[in-house]
């Protein structure tokens, strides 16, 4: 059975009078470990299906079906409470809380997702997750003093610390080079197959589809090759 | 995780700015007030320190005090009748200090010579307020009124005694007789909580409702009170600005953070944090320099500032602060995760 379901998703924007219809019924499944890469011309629809699979916008029709719950029917605290505790998030740009040390941006990300463990083992887990993005030495540095890569990598630190059932990347190397974009692609499949973490993400660089398990080609709307 | 202090730890300035506008801010409302309060004081101290009670003057006087004249009869009556009540009057008047120099003083006078409220005199003596000892009068000295006949001899000094901006100066109601060529007094004072007593051409007052018989005293008061007001709204709307900016650079953030799950309320707690902090801070602060002011402010300016008006206007401050930091904080609810995404870097 398939971790995630999305059936007949359909998404209509009014403007006034005008009504666009940006997604025209998609049909997807995202199996458990699985890396899928969304792909597309621009205005093809995959960052508004994104987004409506991570429950931060809602689907005019359709179901989004995650662990046998139709996430389109759910109130927004109960969207909230998975976000916080069975998704994870990387965006174009880090987003890291500028106020906050590398340390502090996993700690806070523990305390959204209500994390069981205690001080002793967050930290512990904290050490363990720089470890694996090779961030452990900057733990203590702020955002301000990060490199464009140095900051991705601990947006995806970030993403991952809570053990997320899914991660979802939204054009995740856009705002880096080439080396660090592979570097980045690279630490984002080692990490997710280990952790066992589905990954949906969106990409433009067809460079990148060589680190993903499976490519969704989209076009106007509608799921063209998968 | 304290979210609220890590952002204030690190972004020390643009809290100090905040928090040094509403110290500047409050520490004026502060000393506006204790000016205020300070001339109140200085207008009527005679007045406001006497206990609760009921004031009477005649109804043809106009609400106007040294216009009443009670008669005799009616006097009587009720100083028969109502234990410590007590009729006296106030004149506008001159004292001729030792050097012949003319003094601004306001003269009052009692019959109730057994009661506490005004102290009692005796013929040819004269009791001021404190403050005329640094124009160089003391005990014993003689003083003259172009209206009397004999000298007035000083007996004593009260603290704090003031009418009309002028000192306070006690005599024998024979002496004040002979001065001012009267017979009746103008007012009957009867202290007590009951209510008042309808009496046959007298009006009855409240003290505070006569207070604001006093010329000018309704008039300073409430420009000093506006300002007062005035400056607790601003305050509050300098919080509103001031977080509203904040938001507004952090709408971003915000989003983001509401995007990985967290909960509007911790946003809200985040912002009442800083704000009571930064306002509990600069409070404190003021209230400190407010009463070094207190203490260093020159003799002769009217200023009192008391424990429970600084306290009154603390909560004020609070609540006003919090309400300003709350309304700008409607963003953070409206705040859509996706566009905070879509805008770029934070």
């Amino acid at each position: 059975m398939p971790l995630f379901t999305l059936d007949e998703v359909r998404k209509t924007f009014t403007n006034g009078e005008i009504k666009e219809e940006i997604l025209k019924g998609i049909n997807l499944s995202l199996k458990e470990g699985e890396i899928t890469a969304l792909v597309g011309a621009s205005g093809s629809g995959k960052s508004t299906l994104l987004t409506i699979a991570a429950g931060l916008q809602p689907a005019t029709n359709g179901q989004v079906v995650f662990n046998g719950n139709n996430i389109a029917t759910m109130n927004d605290e109960q969207i909230r409470q998975i976000r916080a505790s069975e998704f994870g998030f990387v965006f174009q740009f880090a987003h890291l809380v500028p106020f906050l040390t590398v340390e502090e941006q996993l700690l806070l990300m523990l305390d959204v997702s209500e994390s069981k463990l205690n001080k002793h083992e967050q930290k512990t887990e904290i050490d363990r997750i720089l470890k694996l993005v090779e961030m452990e030495h900057r733990k203590d540095a702020y955002p301000s003093s990060l490199s464009g890569g140095e900051k991705q990598r601990v947006a995806i630190a970030r993403a991952i610390i809570h053990k997320p059932k899914i991660l979802f990347a939204d054009e995740p190397t856009a705002s880096l080079d080439s080396k660090k974009s592979k570097d980045v692609m690279m630490l984002i499949r080692e990490l997710t197959k280990t952790l066992n973490i589905t990954t949906l993400m969106v990409t433009h660089d067809e460079e990148m589809l060589s680190y993903v398990d499976r490519v969704v080609k989209m076009s106007d709307g509608l799921v063209i090759e998968k | 995780m304290n979210l609220a202090w890590k952002e204030m730890k690190k972004n020390k300035a643009r809290f100090l700015i905040l928090g040094s506008i509403v110290f500047l801010v409050s520490l004026l409302t502060f000393i506006i007030s204790g000016l205020a309060n300070g001339l109140s004081q200085d207008n009527a101290a005679l007045i406001k320190d006497l206990p609760k009670g009921q004031f009477y003057m005649t109804k043809d006087s106009d609400q106007t005090y040294n216009l009443s004249k009670i008669d005799a009869s009616t006097e009587d009556k009720i100083l028969k009748n109502t234990q410590d009540a007590v009729a006296f009057s106030i004149q506008m008047g001159f004292l001729n200090d030792p050097g012949e120099k003319q003094r601004s003083v306001a003269f009052v006078t009692s019959t109730n010579t057994k009661s506490k409220l005004f102290p009692n005199i005796k013929k040819g003596e004269v009791v001021l307020d404190s403050s005329m000892k640094d124009k160089g009068i003391k005990i014993g000295d003689a003083l003259t009124n172009n209206q009397y006949s004999g000298k007035l001899t000083v007996k004593g000094f009260v603290e704090q005694k003031k009418f009309s901006h002028a000192p306070v100066a006690y005599i024998n109601i024979n002496d004040y007789k002979e001065i001012y060529r009267v017979k009746e007094m103008q007012l009957v004072f009867v202290p007590g909580d009951k209510s008042p007593k309808h009496i046959t051409g007298l009006q009855s007052f409240s003290k505070k409702e006569f207070l604001n018989t006093i010329p000018s005293f309704n008039a300073e008061q409430m420009s000093l009170n506006m300002i007062v007001w005035f400056l607790v709204i601003i305050s509050g709307m300098l919080f509103a600005i001031f977080f509203y900016m904040m938001n507004v650079q952090k709408i971003g953030l915000y989003g983001i953070l509401k995007a990985i799950g967290i909960k509007t309320r911790k946003l809200f707690q985040m912002m009442w944090t800083q704000m009571v902090f930064i306002t509990i801070i600069s409070l404190v602060l003021s209230i400190a320099f407010s009463q070094i002011f207190n203490l260093v402010a020159p003799k002769g300016m009217p200023f009192s500032l008391t424990f429970e008006t600084t306290f009154l206007l603390s909560i004020v401050f609070l609540i006003i602060g919090f309400i300003g930091a709350t309304l700008s904080g409607i963003q953070i609810r409206k705040v859509e995760p996706l566009q905070a995404i879509q805008q770029g870097e934070v």
